[in-house]
């Protein structure tokens, strides 16, 4: 049962991810990911870390992703998309292939090594212990498992990651405010019902014949 | 199998669970269904329906029957896989969220010991949140690859309302999470033994109540399918039996949310006064239970004008996101200094 659920999430991890660099439309790429994403989730919980799958979906499917979904189903698939891009020729494209092959065999070093470290030890195990023998490997995954963990042995870690995203926040509102939005001597103008139509249309006053005045 | 902690049951046990499960729940959809469109009309003075069966009790049924005979049609412009996943994925999660509200303990039936719910899962309230963000692609999904103005503009709406009140949703149980020093479900129902979350935590269950109504997207929250201004929202191009889909989902969501607001606030299975009836009373406590919630639900589409997006917005932002991070702080302070 869990070796056949492991294919269908791996399958569907891999697939998801392939689909997020092949597919040509963002929307469908954006979909692919958040396969990808609950792929990734069905393995957390096929490794017993049943909070991290439950915060994955929340976090990343159900907030970080619809974001993405909103903007690329309102703006669309406008403009150059990135393959044209690559394709071309002149100074941006060839920057654009040297840097993509850099940071692409960088990730793809880091990951060989985090594999080879970890990865091959793990072959061998079932996910986390969860024996009868053992009533402690119970609680791993569990919420309060993981809470302990965020307070002791990794609260700097989990303080600064909160501080960076709270700088985040601000940061964001910083920059929306000197965006600025509508000023005051703008807002006039960018009501064009008003050009079309005068003041007090269909209203009580125009059915009195007293409109405008 | 997967996130099972404390008991659980050999496994025709769980398999007869999810059926039995699956069909009382899919049962109270009609039954919903048809006390909303009866009360609607007693609140608006007027009969409602009263002409299929007695009483206009197989209403749900002529309705549901009308709806699956019809032709299956999609618009030109729509995208057809997406079209076709859309409302599947909407009755999937509502399903899916079934399984976690207990309806009542573990108990001795013929020998064998069966806890009265789906999954007693550790993440608890986490599992309906993740389904609910899942859930979200439903309409999301539905909106735009019907190729249609106003579906997209009812699917925009609810993408926002969706992620703005289920911050506020989730903060609203905090408060209730610390004090029962578990997210197990069947846990907070045992641990309202002496008093129901809701007397305790009133502030944390009206914040629950209104951010679930931005949730179910119901009235006076329900502006994806603003009928007056959007013609169906989301849900505009669909017909048939798709359309039956996301009705039945819409519906579904109001009975987990009743169960879930029954289980965390209003003490679940448990009677007042410390009564103690017999274990086989306890799925129907809970049933009454979630009735008065959703019954509740009804009173308010019939009695409150829908917002305005902007107010809509406005109001889960600025009033309830800040209220629900009251509460869990106030809350935080009080379990700290007690314990």
């Amino acid at each position: 049962m869990s070796a056949v659920l492991f294919f269908i999430a791996a399958i569907g991890a891999i697939t998801g991810a392939v689909g997020v660099v092949m597919l040509r439309n963002p929307f469908y790429a954006v979909l692919a990911l958040v396969a990808h994403l609950i792929s990734l989730a069905i393995l957390f919980l096929l490794l017993r870390a049943q909070f991290v799958a439950a915060v994955q979906v929340v976090v990343y499917a159900g907030a970080v992703m619809v974001l993405y979904v909103f903007v690329v189903a309102y703006v669309g698939d406008q403009g150059d998309t990135l393959s044209e891009r690559l394709r071309g020729t002149g100074p941006v494209a060839s920057g654009l292939r040297l840097g993509g092959a850099l940071v692409g065999g960088a990730l793809l070093i880091e990951l060989l090594i985090a594999l080879l470290g970890t990865g091959l030890e793990g072959i061998d195990h079932y996910g986390a212990g969860y024996s009868e023998a053992h009533p402690e490997a119970q609680t791993f995954g569990t919420p309060a498992y993981i809470g302990r963990l965020l307070l002791t042995r990794f609260l700097l870690a989990f303080e600064v990651a909160s501080f960076l995203l709270l700088i985040a926040a601000v940061g964001g509102v910083v920059l929306a405010y000197r965006r600025g939005g509508i000023r005051e001597e703008e807002r006039d103008a960018l009501t064009p019902l008003d050009l079309i139509r005068p003041l007090g249309t269909g209203t009580m006053r125009e059915g009195i014949g007293r409109r405008g005045s | 199998m997967i996130a099972v902690v404390g008991y659980y049951e050999p496994w025709w046990i769980q398999i007869i669970k999810a059926l039995v499960i699956f069909a009382v729940g899919l049962q109270l959809v009609p039954i919903v269904l048809l006390a909303e469109r009866k009360l609607l009309g007693r609140f608006q003075a007027r009969y409602g329906p009263n002409r299929v069966g007695p009483y206009g009790a197989l209403q749900p049924l002529a309705d549901i029957l009308k709806l699956l005979t019809k032709e299956q049609f999609r618009p030109t412009t729509s995208i057809g896989l997406l079209f076709a996943l859309a409302p599947m994925i909407s009755i999937l999660t509502a399903v899916a969220a079934l399984a976690i509200i207990p309806f009542g303990d573990v108990q001795d039936i013929f020998g064998t010991k069966v806890g009265l719910y789906g999954i007693d899962v550790s993440i608890g309230p986490l599992y309906l949140f993740a389904l609910g963000g899942i859930a979200f692609y439903g309409i999301m999904l539905g909106g735009w690859s019907s190729g249609s103005k106003y579906s997209f503009l009812g699917a925009m709406r609810g993408a926002a309302q969706l992620i703005s009140y289920e911050v506020s949703q989730g903060l609203a149980l905090v408060g209730v999470l610390m004090s029962a020093q578990t997210l197990s479900l069947t846990g907070i129902v045992i641990a309202q033994k002496g008093m129901w979350y809701v007397v305790p935590q009133l502030a944390g269950f009206l914040i629950f109540m209104v951010a679930s109504f931005a949730e179910t997207n119901r009235a006076p929250f329900d502006l994806t399918e603003a009928d007056a201004e959007l013609v169906g929202g989301y849900n505009t191009e669909f017909g048939g039996g798709r359309f039956a889909s996301y009705y039945f989902a819409e519906y579904l969501n109001v009975v987990v949310v009743s169960g879930i607001a029954t289980t965390i606030f209003l003490g679940g299975w448990l009677l007042p006064f410390g009564i103690h009836p017999p274990g086989w009373v306890d799925p129907f406590v809970v049933l009454f239970k979630m009735g008065l919630v959703t019954f509740f639900f009804i009173w308010v589409r019939a009695t409150l004008p829908r917002l305005r997006y902007d107010q809509l917005m406005s109001f889960g932002w600025k009033v309830l996101l800040p209220l629900a991070t009251l509460n869990a702080l106030v809350t935080a302070i009080l379990v700290t200094v007690t314990h």
